[in-house]
Order: C-alpha cells, then structure tokens, then sequence
C-alpha cells in the first residue's frame, strides 16, 4: 500500500511542480505571449482547379478578389468600424452587419464582412487602418467564366458555404464559411480533385491587433492548388452548337462512340454560368426560375421526351434476330392502317407504296412497322429496347439523371388496369410514342452503341477517362451490319429522311435516323440520332428540337454542320480526336 | 429496501462519491466558461448537454453500487466477451474522424465500447487472479492476465486509439504487483519495450545495458535465464533500428505520429503550445472565469474534453489546478486505502486496477497540457465534456463504493 500510495503521490506532485513553474516562474513569458503577442493563424486558400476543354483551352478560369474580414473580439467598436467601411466601399452598412453575423465562427476567429472588393476600395481602407483594428483582407479567388461557351448544365456551379450547407456537406472538417464547395455537375463530381488543399500561415500580433510578423513558431502550409480537370469537351464545337440552339430550346450531343467521351453538350435553353456567383439581382433571379421554357432544367439529363421513329431500328433487329421478318417481305402502305376501329396514320399522307424493310427505315414508314411489331410481344419488345439502356440510368459522370420509362405488360396493365388497354396502345408505343420516354443521353448511348455493333464505353465528360463497357450481346454481327446498311439508306437514298444531315465530304459515311414524335404540347419534337464514321474515326451525334416538326427537315441540318465543322479539315480532326 | 440502501451507502467509500461530485461541478463550470461569447452550436450545448449525460452516469453509478458482488464476480467473464465483440462491431459500422471507435446505436449520440472495456477488463483480471490461487512466484503465472488484458487493448490500437489502448493495459502491473508477483517478473515485461525505446541512442542504450545487469544481478535468477534475458534484450535494442530501418517513410511517420502528436504538421503542436501559454498566462490565481483570452482562441479543437485543464489553468489559475489535483489525489489515496482494507482478494484487485485507470487518466490529462508527455486524446475524468467517459467513471465510482463495503458491515 505504501508503494502504490507513494507512486501515486509522487506522480502529482510532479504534475503541480510542473504546473507551478509555469503558472509562477514563467509567468512573465508565458502572459507576455498571451497578452502581446498573440499568434494569429491566417488561411490561404487554394485556388480551385481550372476546367479545361479537351485541347487545354481554359472553360472556367479563377480570378483573384479580395474578402474583408473582421476579429469580433479585436473590433473596438463595430458600429464605428462598418460606417468608415461603408464610406470606403459604398457598401451598406446593414450590408456589413448582416455579412457578419452569417460568417461569425468565435470571438478570435476572422469573420468574412465584405466580399468582392475592388484594389481602390482596399486603398482607401487601408488608409484609414488605425481606425479599424481587427480588420483585415485576404485574397480569395472567385470562379470566372470563359464566355466563349456558356454550358452552365454541364459545368454547374460552385456555392458558399455557409452555416445550412455545411451539414449537408461529405467532409465537413475540410469547409469553413465563406469557402467555395462545387455544388452541381462537374464541380460537384469531382469537388475532391478540384478543391485543392488550404494552407494556413502564422502571424504575430500585437494587442492591438497589429501584425508585427511571420510567426516563429510554426512553419507556414502553402496551399496545394486544386487539380485542373481536362474535359472531353471540343471548345469550337460546343461554342457553334450553343450558337446554332440559340433561340430554340432543345439539345445537342456530339460523342465519340470509341471511347465514350462527349464532345459537346448543350441543352438550351440555359442560364449564364456566373448566375450562382452573387452578382445576380433578386429580379434576374426571379424571372429565370419562372421562366416557362425552364432554363434551369439540364434537357439532356433530365428531360423525358418521346423518341418517335428513332426507335424503328430496335424493332427492326428484334424482328431480324427472332426471324419474324425476311428482307424481301414487302406491305403495302396506302397512308394509313386501321385497327379495330381506330385509324393510324403513316407520315407520309398519300403511303410509301410498296415497302420493304430496307425502304421502311430509309423512309421511316409507319405503316410497315405498325404490321409487323404485332408479331412481337409487348415484353419482347421492352426487353430489346431495355438492353439499349432505356428506361435506366446510362451511368454518365453527372450527379444525377433521369430514368425515363420503357413500358411493359405489367407497367400497362398498372396504368390502364388488366384490361383497359389494347393493341392500339402496342402500336402506339413501339413507335416511341405515348407511354415510352427517354433522355437524349439515352439516346446517345444507343446511337453509339449501333455506331461500335453492341460494345461502347459509358458516356463520360472526362478526357481518357477509362469506363465500363456497356454491351449489347443478343445481336449477331450480320443484324447489326443490316441495320447500318438500313441507317446509311436513310442518309444517301433519295427520298431517306435524314439525307439533309449529309455534308458530302468523300470518305465520309453517314448513318442515322430521324425521328418526329408527337406529343400533347404542341408541334412534334424533332429528332436526329446518327453517326459519321471516316477512316478509323466515328463521331456520333444527338439533335432534338422540342416542337421542331420534322426531324428531317430540322435537326439533320444541325448534325449536318457538325459532320462538317469535324471532318471538313486535318486540323479540326486533330483538335476532335487526339487523345 | 431503502433502509438497506442507505445502510449500504453510510458504509461504503462515499467521500469518494463526494469528490466525484465535486469534480464535475468545477467542470460544469468550466463549460459554462467557454460557452460564454459563443455562438457555434457545438461549443454552445456542451454545458446542458454535460448535464443530460449526468442521468445515465447516476444510473450507472447507482447500479454498480447496488448490484450484488458475486453477481459481478460470476458474469464478469461473459461480459468481457461481449465487451469484445462490441469494440469489433464499430469495424462494421462508419467512420467517424477517421478512426472507428464509434457505435451507431440509432440516437443521436454515438458511444464508444472502448470505454467500458475498461473497467471490464479490470474486473476480468481481478476475477482470474483471485479465483486461481495462483503461484504468483512463477513467471508464467504472469502470461494469461497479459493476454486478457492485451486482446481488447490490440483490437482498441489499431481502431486506432492509442490513448485507450494504454489505459487498458495501465492496470496489468499494479494488478499483478499487488496480487503478489515478484517484481523482477514484472521488470521482464517493461524490459523489451525500454530496450527498443533506449536502442536510438547509443548513450541511452548503455546506460540502460548497465541498469538492466544491475536488476539482474540482484534478483538473482539462475546464470543461464539471466544471461539470456539479458543478451535477448540487447539482441532486441540492437535489431529494431535496423527492422525500424525497413519501414517505409510514411509508416515510420505514422508510428511516430501516434507516440508523438507534435510531428502532425496541423495537429498538436499548436495546440501544445498554445496550452502551454494559455495555463502560463494563467498565473496563480487566472485571469477570472470567462475571461481566458487564449483559451478561446479557437484554436484548440478539443478544449472542452480533452484540454479542459488549459481553460481551467488559464481562467482560474494555479491555485484551482492545486485544488483539482489534490482533490484527485485524495480521491486515489481513498480508493487504494480501501483496497488494502477489505478483506476480499477480488475486490481489492478491482479497486487496485480502477485506481491505476483514474491515476493514468489525471496524469497523462494534466501532462499533456504542459507539454511533460506527448501522447494525445485523454479526457480528465469527471471534468472532461463527454458522455460515455463520464458514464464509465461513475460507474468505476459506484463499484469501488460497492466493492469497499465489508460484507460482515450490513
């Protein structure tokens, strides 16, 4: 008892020795320190990574700003302090306070008051510095656009963290208020490469809150600049898409079939890109998202459109790989076909006359396909149009995305009860009408995978950004081959709807297919899938334009131009397809 | 019922209740010190949420007091099996802050099994070296206390909590020294650690060389085991700088920023020097509650758990860290007074084992403050902000007032 007792009392008494020669011989030193010089640590932000397109051209660029900030517990008097503020930057006053009380973290900890400042405001402030003890600035670097292409879906945009959004965060140790944290699309995906790695510097102050100097005591932490992230994206080509959309709302999608890489991405109509950086007016603000034509809604994603005729091809090979059809087979189309009582009607008012499988995708008659699809059932049917990634997500490196809906017997049978519907209804889906919806990035997806015969890799945004394959096995080569042949009908036959897509570049070899889908708004939306392969090169390319009308007459147009700008010179084939 | 209860409680240890009492009153206090001036949530309900936490620690200490001792006795092992798996599970269960010392038990509030593991392994210990009249003059009789004591403490290492994984194993010497082991014993335990921490400098390494063959001279051992504990261990000193050598650099930063926090770029060293001039700046009698000027900087992360002594020693000074100590002093004395007095071999090892917990948690607390110690991540018992902490030290209370009651007295 007596060890144990001693060691106990030897332990604590060797703790308040300690103590006692801190707390009373070092006194001196020690509250000199406390009361003195106080170590004041100073954060340096990392500048955000820059977004870049697929030759290095800059997208999203950071510029530098400077942030005033202030020390609640070093502020004398913070009525006084905001009015000389205030009469420096002619910001507020309650401006001032409001910035504050958002940003206040403790009473020795900076908090952010102005943001935004200008090189002229900061002199005038600094000359009246010994009035404002506790004041400070730090540079900050804010998100600038590069103006060139907008693409605010695709890019997303960067918010402020604040005092809600914090809990909201994945790491919410790495974030103080007022930082930056990428809050949709690219920034959001790949925050952890962008953000980079905050420093932090020391300096010694004095009661006043004077600096005096770089801290001994510690070492300083530079700032690890965030990781530029290089997209797939090709600047001229996004820069005349978002031309050509201007005034339309629709999309456009340029990929590259062989790696899956997207080359263009506009979705119109949009919003600026630097509408989340603060200098946007409540106005402004209000008026985009009340606006009807929803320029906050990423179409390419999001939006769920029937895909009209651009689907013939499934059923086509569905019809081929189970042997229900033979290429000779030809149906009369007089314009239009009756079942039951109901009328259905072909495009083409007056019929295609005799047709067979090769002319009814080249033309896009409905009539022929309205027989034929009657020979497969419902669910074959949606099995077939499952494994081209409809009615799922395609996996694309954006933070979320939309399903559409690929309707079955069950799903029909849900809709309208067991009995409620009727061949009528087959017919009317397995053209992409009615209940079947899709993304455009679904379709791209499966134009791409007509484009590589079943294997492609999952579309991404990314520059040599490896990804799965997505396959399509239940095909054999000869089926795929026909359809291509069929698809190519559509571009040089002289009646094939898709032929104004065509910008006769020798070598080039265009196959595609338009679609016009009916829908209750209005004017039929305007379809273009198809994709252009010369030499060893494919591009493949997505148009629609909501309430367009024809997709022949619309949309090939625009694809058109884009075959052109891509394979009409060595140098812009060389900016497109350089890894 | 209640006439035994009060019975049960004028005979037990209640000044040790008392002083726990006390303690977490001044902590209390302190909590509300640095609530002052705060706005962030999180510093700004650790005083009512301490207090919340008080009624499941009165709930524990109530039925460590009132729970029969051979009760105790009998389940201790099964409990220790359970206490196993929990500080498994929280491998199962998500990161938090990097380590997995957590359980998600579905509440707001998480618990940390490491905690409880121990006292549970104190009782466990107790339990062996009590029921087996264990011939504690052969060193092998050593080896399975070690082992108990040694599982939970590995599996708490690598979560990783170095600060817990010490204080589990803290208990195992004095256990075993009052359980009647021979020191020489115990000596050959320490042996291999001190060689490998003495082998990085040659001086140190001598001077150790020597001491080691002075011990083992006069404990006399036969010349063949005393020459081979002595060569094994030079053998040991000499080869961990080379095996130290093999490692690759970050693991040798790993290894040294878990024995020394000070070589984490943004960790503690900061932090150290900052508690080191916020209880200096303290002086004898502080600065005045609320009025700690360093301390709420917040540039201690933790300072309302772990280096609540800094807020105390700059607020209030000197003389109120004297007092804590004293106060924590007294409170040991008390428990290893009651552990030489009871009669039974299982409780005055219990005692023994949760007086060297306390000690090594007030000492390594304290020091760390000043800079005397590297290790980081022990909160102050009683004081510290904290539930799970505070609930395990309430219940090691009520089980020394249990365990110190004469069975014959009531």
């Amino acid at each position: 008892m007596i060890v144990a007792s001693g060691v106990v009392i030897l332990l604590m008494m060797s703790l308040l020795i300690r103590f006692f020669s801190i707390q009373f011989h070092s006194y001196e030193k020690y509250s000199k320190r406390a009361e003195v010089n106080r170590i004041r640590a100073i954060p340096l932000n990392a500048p955000r990574g820059l977004i870049l397109d697929r030759n290095g051209e800059i997208i999203v660029d950071n510029y530098p700003t400077y942030v005033l900030t202030g020390i609640p517990g070093e502020m004398i008097d913070k009525r006084k302090n905001f009015y000389i503020i205030s009469q420096c930057t002619g910001i507020d006053t309650s401006v001032l306070k409001s910035n504050y009380d958002k940003y206040y973290r403790g009473k020795f900890l900076p908090s952010r008051i102005a943001k935004d400042l200008t090189f002229d405001q900061l002199s005038r402030i600094e000359e009246h510095k010994t009035d404002l003890t506790g004041i400070n600035y730090i540079q900050f670097p804010e998100r600038i656009y590069s103006g060139k292409i907008n693409a605010p879906h695709l890019l997303g945009y960067v918010k402020e963290v604040d005092r809600a959004l914090i809990k909201e965060l994945a790491e919410p140790e790495k974030y103080i208020y007022g930082d930056l944290v990428g809050w949709r699309g690219l920034e959001k995906v790949y925050e952890k490469s962008l953000r980079g790695e905050k420093g932090i510097y020391f300096m010694e102050v004095d009661a006043f809150g004077r600096e005096i100097g770089i801290s001994t005591d510690r070492n300083a932490e530079y700032p690890v600049p965030g990781n530029n992230l290089v997209t797939s994206i090709l600047l001229p080509l996004q820069e005349m898409l978002e031309k050509r959309l201007e005034g339309l709302k629709g999309v456009a999608l340029v990929s590259n079939p062989k790696t899956g890489e997207i080359l263009a991405f506009v979705s119109k109509p949009d919003y600026p890109a630097d509408l989340f950086t603060g200098t946007t007016t409540i106005d402004d603000w209000k008026k985009i998202i009340s606006d009807p034509d929803k320029p906050l809604l990423n179409r390419i994603t999001h939006g769920l459109y029937p895909p009209g005729s651009t689907l013939k091809m499934i059923t086509a090979m569905a019809l081929i790989e189970k042997k229900r059809v033979s290429y000779s087979e030809t149906i009369d189309c007089s314009g239009v076909y009756t079942l039951g009582d109901r009328d259905f009607r072909c495009w083409k008012e007056n019929g295609h006359g005799t047709v067979n499988l090769k002319k009814a995708i080249a033309q896009s008659c409905n009539i022929y396909f309205y027989h034929l699809v009657q020979r497969l059932s419902i669910d074959e049917w949606a099995e077939a149009c499952r494994q081209f990634g409809f009615g799922k997500k395609v996996g694309i490196d954006l933070a979320s995305e939309a399903k559409g809906v690929v309707p079955t017997s069950s799903f029909m049978n849900k809709q309208y009860g067991r009995w409620g519907w009727s061949k009528g209804h087959l017919l009317n889906v397995s053209l992409g009408q009615g209940e079947f919806v899709a993304t455009p990035i679904q379709m791209l997806q499966y134009i791409n995978l007509l484009a590589m015969k079943g294997r492609t890799p999952v579309l991404h945004t990314i520059k040599n950004k490896e990804t799965e394959l997505v396959e399509v096995n239940s095909f054999s080569k000869k089926t795929w081959d026909q359809i291509e042949s069929f698809m190519q009908q559509v571009i040089i036959a002289p009646n094939g709807t898709g032929r104004r897509s065509d910008p006769k570049i020798p070598g080039l070899i265009i196959a595609g297919k338009t679609g016009t889908a009916q829908n209750p708004h209005g004017e039929d939306h305007a379809w273009y899938i198809g994709y252009g392969k010369y030499k060893n090169d494919v591009i493949s390319v997505v148009i629609l334009i909501e309430h367009g009308g024809h997709g022949g007459v619309t949309s090939a147009p625009i694809a058109r131009s884009v075959f052109n700008l891509l394979f009409s010179s060595n140098e812009t084939m060389k900016l497109a397809f350089t890894q | 019922m209640i006439k035994v209860f009060i019975l049960k409680f004028r005979s037990s240890n209640s000044l040790v209740f008392v002083l726990a009492l006390f303690l977490f009153a001044i902590g209390l206090v302190t909590l509300k010190s640095i609530e002052s001036g705060q706005t962030s949530s999180i510093y700004s309900q650790s005083f009512y949420k301490q207090l919340i936490f008080m009624i499941p620690a009165l709930i524990g200490l109530l039925t460590a007091f009132l729970i029969p001792r051979h009760t105790i006795h009998r389940y201790i092992y099964g409990l220790y099996g359970v206490i196993l798996i929990f500080v498994l599970i929280p491998y199962m269960g998500r990161e938090i802050a990097n380590t997995y010392r957590w359980v998600d038990i579905g509440l707001p509030i998480g618990f940390q099994p490491s905690e409880f593991a121990k006292w549970i392994v104190v009782i466990a210990l107790a339990r062996y070296l009590s029921d087996h009249n264990l011939q504690m003059n052969y060193f092998s009789a050593n080896i399975l206390p070690i082992i108990i004591a040694l599982f939970p403490a590995f599996i708490i290492l690598i979560q990783p909590d170095l600060g817990t994984a010490i204080i589990i194993m803290v208990p195992v010497l004095p256990m075993l020294y009052w359980a009647g082991a021979r020191p020489f014993h115990l000596f050959l335990f320490i042996a291999p650690l001190i060689s490998i921490l003495t082998a990085f400098h040659w001086i140190s390494f001598t001077i150790w060389a020597m001491l080691m063959m002075f011990i083992i001279y006069k404990a006399k051992p036969s010349i063949i085991f005393g020459i081979t504990t002595f060569f094994s261990n030079v053998f040991l000193g000499l080869l961990s700088p080379v095996l130290w050598g093999m490692l690759k650099d970050y693991q040798q930063k790993r290894i040294l920023t878990l024995f020394n926090p000070e070589l984490d770029p943004l960790g503690a060293a900061y932090q150290i020097i900052q508690s080191k001039t916020a209880i200096g700046a303290g002086g004898l009698l502080g600065k005045g509650w609320g009025q700690g000027t360093q301390t709420h900087l917040k540039f201690l992360p933790v300072q309302e758990s772990d280096f609540i002594v800094s807020v105390i020693g700059e607020e209030l000074g000197f003389v109120a860290i004297f007092v804590i100590v004293t106060i924590f002093t007294i409170f040991i004395l008390k428990i290893i007074r009651s552990a030489y007095n009871v009669d039974d071999r299982f409780s005055s090892l219990t005692m023994i084992g949760i007086a060297s917990i306390f000690t090594a948690h007030v000492f390594v607390n304290f020091a760390m403050t000043v800079g005397m110690i590297p290790v980081k991540g022990l909160p102050l018992p009683f004081v510290s902000y904290g539930g799970s902490f505070l609930l395990s030290s309430f219940i090691m209370v009520g089980l020394i007032m249990n365990l110190s009651i004469d069975p014959k007295d009531y």
